[in-house]
């Protein structure tokens, strides 16, 4: 067992509210999708709300992320307004986006969130890249953290940025979420480590495991990462064990699995239901209050609804803006 | 006025923008300890230490750094050795530094250059001799420039650090060591990206090309006026996005089109230009539009065969004079 | 400068001829009024004369070929001065390049083009845009315009250095000088100005008089001797015709014939009479059939396009003979106006037909004609339709004739009508329905109010 740092109430607290929102927000967002209000496609987070809360309950506002293409929980545990995001998946003008990026391309350059990517394992150069600049070249302590799944982790991209990550001891740490499935692919069938982080070692990279279903043993993970960031020491591997429970996308059959099998996994490890067992030592709640933080997000995200069909599609005036800065 | 090299001119670019802008920093592969296998680095390392970065053979992390580095609000210059492997890192050029502005609604710059030298070297063969700029004409989010002298690779270099989307610098192989009246600095004009220059004046035909294509459209006109007929020289500079005006204005004078380039003519950059001509300005054609460019094959190594792979200023000469 | 020698136009009807005889060589020297070929023409041989001094400088329809008139058939010019290439109105490489004319020939060839390019009617002109541009600015036809360009091809150039003068001299009459007077007789008569010579600079009226003369004298000299003589038609004449024709044209026609029996409308003209209200057949023709019309739409529209077009009113035509010809002036919403306007307006019009005073606005819009034979004792005929009316009603004769009434025979006067209508929109049941109905009215007047 690792020493957790400490958590106060008010932060584990946080922790809880941002993770309900994720978990209300995706069921929203899922719901709309079926009804048919939310254009292209969506991939959802459910279940896995404890990683990127522990991440980026990390980070300052300055410090960056790259996501992915199911990225809803990491932009709201990175801070964004979750009208504007529900605005943007609906397509709409006042989106963090203006309505052009839609779900996998959502970003909110104001709290540091650089974007989901369209491109499994688009991120993982991005993030370097903005390590890279932050470290050698703008000469501050921002750290950058680039998500990813197992799936992704399989890109030859994951192994350029790697390697000059850890040569270059940037200040980018690479958070796996590896929640066991490439789309419709388990990663036994196409991947032969055990773990997706044995190969940080190949890279002279640190690298911890961590329970994903438990987010304060990802914040604490996350933590350590960042301050070895922040010292110059170089990047960190960290890699959190889920598991999807939703399809690979809204909609998705799921005729690769047994539904039974992902429902019993959800029930024994759905980081929401199972927050009391692990709290840290002193830090305490009552079902009574965890249910009034659910019942406040729902409320909240329920508001990002009724914000976001309110507000109008973006104006065609809108369409050759943006291509170009001048 | 001074003469100095392409590759001198390029290297003076960076050495005043990195001065002047302490975010502008290059990365690539071989141009700190060798300063670029072209030389068009040399210097620079000493100068500004920790600004001129030799990255492992990694293309993806190259562009894909540099496109993050400009996300975490750097201006980073990257240089792809070669223009041949811009295949390499293709998705960071057109899906990740192409698009991020668009489509996070503005919310993204990416003010970053990406050099690329490329063209015909002698010998270098398929996979280091290639012209591709036309696949990135293509490509919404990106602008493409090409010079043809010292005095424009100055200046469109520093056009393109100073711009704040992201540019591909094609700079020729062959051009590097071309020496060209350059101004001191305080006489630079500065250039607009997106201008295109009429280097020459006439009334019979225009002739439309970039980078080293110029030298073929220069020496064409050279041989026209010999036989009294008067081209008219039009230098693109920037392919994407192109100075439509500019070209359209020289053939309602003209009334006849000529395009130039090295690359593969078909699909080739100034096939574009053709197009549009065709669309915007049929009703002043007196001719048919005349396409010079490489044949449809990849490029092959033998000097013989090389030989072959490239156009002439005759070339243009004849056709020119056949639909006269 | 070398001019063109084109190949002339001998007279009214003579649109082609062929070469007999080259009497002079390329290369010879021709004086003004010298024989330089022979011409056959469907009907004799000419000889022509040089209009020129010179030197034959090439020839571009040999001997034995057949071209239209004024097609460019040789060069007179200088000695030694370059024959504008492609001179050949038929294009050089197609016409034989005789003997004499090669050595230049072939260096016309290779040089530029100026004469009258001999295109087929309709033939897609290649030129660049620019060229085409040009053209229409300067309002030139492009078929006109020879071509220098590469692949053939009319360019910038060859539109520039186009003289409309000389090539419409040879082609278009307009561009021969004239006075408006002139122009407009020329048209009507189908005459090409450039065969007219002007006494005084321009065209006027008399020089064509004079031209009109000459012809027929020819032709009657040429043909037929005094057993035939040859007139133009007038304008209305010509109106009439190409009317007719273009009428028969269009409409696929038949015609149908019904007998009525005038017994009720003889007495109803009789009772209108005893109050001093007289009125014609004609009159009441008018009025019967333009009712008739309000119930019959199909018989009282136009075609267009495939388009019917039906008019909520009739505008009834009724023809007028006059001694230059005919003219159908129409009584507007006849259907609405009273017998005696109708018989009024009727009166009026042919007055002012037969004096040449008929308002213009009367020969338009007609819906709808009548056209009554009656006096000239006609018992039936097809009325040719007035386009673009779709029907045309035939007034034939009033006679007494022995019917059958009751299984009884007697004597009524019958006046049969003979309706002539377009099969496109009238079929002939609708044809037939109408002409009952015009019967059923005119055998019982008292219908009228009804």
């Amino acid at each position: 067992m690792r020493t957790l740092p400490e958590v106060t109430k008010e932060q584990a607290k946080k922790f809880y509210e941002t993770m309900c929102t994720i978990r209300c927000f995706e069921e929203s967002v899922k719901k709309d999708f079926l009804n048919g209000e939310i254009p292209g496609f969506v991939h959802l987070y459910i279940g896995e709300e404890a990683i990127g809360t522990g991440i980026c309950a990390a980070l300052r506002d300055t410090d960056f992320i790259e996501s992915t293409h199911r990225g809803h929980g990491h932009c709201i545990a990175k801070g964004a307004d979750v009208n504007k995001m529900m605005a943007e998946i609906f397509g709409r003008k006042d989106g963090l986006c203006k309505g052009k990026g839609g779900s996998m391309h959502i970003a909110d350059f104001s709290v540091g969130m650089l974007g989901a990517n369209g491109v499994v394992g688009g991120g993982y150069n991005l993030a370097t890249g903005a390590a890279l600049a932050s470290k050698m070249i703008l000469k501050n302590d921002n750290v950058s953290v680039v998500f990813f799944g197992d799936g992704a982790s399989n890109r030859g991209t994951f192994h350029e940025a790697a390697n000059v990550a850890a040569a270059w001891k940037l200040p980018v740490i690479f958070v796996n979420e590896m929640n066991c499935w490439a789309s419709t692919t388990p990663y036994r069938t196409t991947t032969a480590v055990e773990n997706i982080s044995d190969r940080a070692l190949g890279y002279g990279m640190p690298r911890v495991i961590v329970d994903g279903q438990n987010v304060f043993e990802v914040y604490a993970a996350a933590c350590e990462a960042v301050e070895r960031a922040r010292r110059g020491e170089g990047p960190t591997f960290i890699e959190a064990k889920t598991y999807r429970i939703e399809g690979h996308f809204v909609g998705d059959p799921e005729k690769y699995r047994k539904k039974e099998e992902t429902m019993q996994i959800f029930h024994d490890t759905d980081p929401l239901t199972h927050f009391l067992d692990k709290l840290p030592a002193g830090v305490e709640f009552t079902q009574a209050e965890l249910d009034e933080i659910l019942a406040a997000a729902r409320a909240k995200v329920a508001a990002a609804k009724e914000f976001a069909v309110s507000c109008e599609y973006p104006d065609e005036s809108e369409y050759f803006k943006d291509v170009y800065v001048d | 006025m001074r003469k100095i090299t392409f590759s001198d001119a390029t290297r003076e670019a960076m050495a005043e923008e990195m001065e002047k802008y302490p975010e502008v920093f290059v990365m690539g592969e071989d141009i700190a300890r060798q300063g670029g296998i072209f030389g068009q680095f040399k210097g620079l390392p000493d100068e500004f230490p920790g600004r001129v970065i030799d990255t492992p053979i990694s293309e993806t992390f190259i562009v894909g750094g540099g496109v993050g580095a400009a996300l975490g609000g750097a201006r980073p210059v990257v240089d792809m050795h070669f223009a041949d492997f811009i295949g390499v890192c293709m998705d960071e050029v057109f899906n990740q530094m192409a698009k991020a502005r668009y489509m996070f609604g503005g919310q993204a710059k990416i003010p970053l250059v990406l050099r690329a030298p490329d063209g015909l070297a002698g010998g270098g063969a398929a996979q280091h001799s290639q012209s591709v700029e036309s696949w990135f004409i293509h490509i919404p989010g990106i602008k493409v420039v090409a010079p043809s002298n010292p005095y424009d690779a100055k200046m469109v270099l520093k056009a393109a650090i100073e711009c704040d989307d992201p540019v591909l610098y094609f700079e020729n192989k062959v051009l590097y060591k071309e020496s060209g009246e350059v101004p001191e600095k305080e006489d630079e004009v500065p250039y607009t990206i997106g201008k295109a220059r009429v280097e020459r004046e006439g009334k019979d035909v225009t002739i439309v090309s970039y980078s080293i294509g110029m030298k073929n459209a220069r020496a064409a006109a050279d041989l026209l006026a010999k036989d009294g007929i008067s081209a008219e020289v039009v230098d693109l500079i920037t392919l994407s996005p192109w100075d439509k005006e500019c070209v359209l204005n020289s053939v309602k004078k003209t009334h006849r089109l000529c395009l130039v380039s090295e690359c593969v003519k078909q699909g080739g950059a100034l096939a574009e230009v053709a197009a549009t001509v065709a669309e915007e300005g049929l009703e002043y054609l007196d001719a048919p539009i005349l396409r010079y460019g490489a044949p449809f094959t990849p490029i092959p190594f033998a000097p013989t065969l090389e030989k072959l792979y490239r156009v002439y200023p005759e070339d243009l000469v004849k056709g020119i004079k056949g639909v006269l | 400068m070398a001019t063109e020698i084109l190949m002339p136009k001998l007279g009214l009807t003579m649109t082609e001829g062929t070469i007999d005889e080259w009497k002079k060589k390329v290369g010879d020297a021709v004086a003004k009024g010298e024989i330089l070929f022979s011409v056959e023409t469907d009907k004799l041989t000419n000889d022509v004369e040089a209009e020129a001094d010179g030197v034959l400088l090439a020839i571009t329809v040999p001997a034995g070929e057949t071209v239209a008139c004024k097609t460019v058939i040789g060069w007179l010019g200088a000695a030694g001065e370059a024959v504008p290439a492609g001179s050949s109105s038929a294009p050089a490489e197609a016409a034989p390049a005789s003997p004499e004319g090669e050595g230049k020939g072939a260096a016309a060839a290779a040089a530029a083009p100026a004469a009258a390019p001999a295109r087929a009617a309709g033939e897609y002109v290649l030129a660049t845009p620019y060229a085409k541009k040009l053209a229409k600015e300067k309002g030139f036809d492009l078929a006109q315009i020879p071509a220098t360009g590469y692949k053939g091809v009319v360019v910038a150039k060859d539109v520039e250095s186009f003289v409309p003068a000389a090539a419409a001299a040879a082609a278009a009459p307009a561009a021969v000088k004239a006075s408006p007077l002139a122009e407009k007789v020329a048209a009507d008569l189908g005459i090409d100005l450039a065969d007219v010579k002007a006494a005084h600079g321009r065209v006027l009226a008399e020089d064509l008089l004079r031209y009109i003369a000459e012809t027929r004298e020819k032709k009657t000299d040429d043909a037929a001797g005094e057993r035939e003589e040859v007139k133009p038609m007038n304008g209305m004449r010509k109106a009439i015709a190409k009317n007719m024709l273009a009428s028969v044209q269009t409409s696929p026609t038949v015609t149908f014939n019904l007998g009525i029996d005038m017994t009720e409308m003889k007495r109803y003209r009789e009772q209108l009479k005893a109050k001093e209200i007289k009125v014609s057949y004609t009159d009441l023709l008018v009025k019967f059939v333009a009712k008739a019309l309000t119930e019959f739409p199909l018989l009282n529209c136009s075609v267009e396009d495939n388009k019917i077009i039906y008019k909520h009113y009739v505008n009834m035509g009724v023809a007028v003979a006059l001694d230059s010809g005919l003219l159908v002036p129409n009584i507007q919403d006849a259907d609405k106006k009273s017998l005696t306007q109708i018989s009024a307006e009727v009166k009026e019009m042919a007055k002012q037909a037969r004096e040449g005073k008929l308002p213009p606005e009367k020969l338009k819009g007609g819906t709808f004609t009548i056209t009554n034979l009656g006096m000239y004792g006609i018992e039936s005929f097809t009325p040719i339709i007035n386009q673009p009316e779709v029907a045309i009603l035939g007034v034939n004769t009033m006679e007494d004739k022995v019917v059958v009434r009751n299984g009884e025979m007697c004597i009524r006067p019958i006046m049969n009508l003979s309706l002539t209508a377009d099969h496109r929109v009238v079929d002939g049941s609708v044809a037939a329905e109408f002409l009952q109905r015009v019967k059923s009215l005119m055998e019982n007047p008292a219908l009228i109010l009804a």
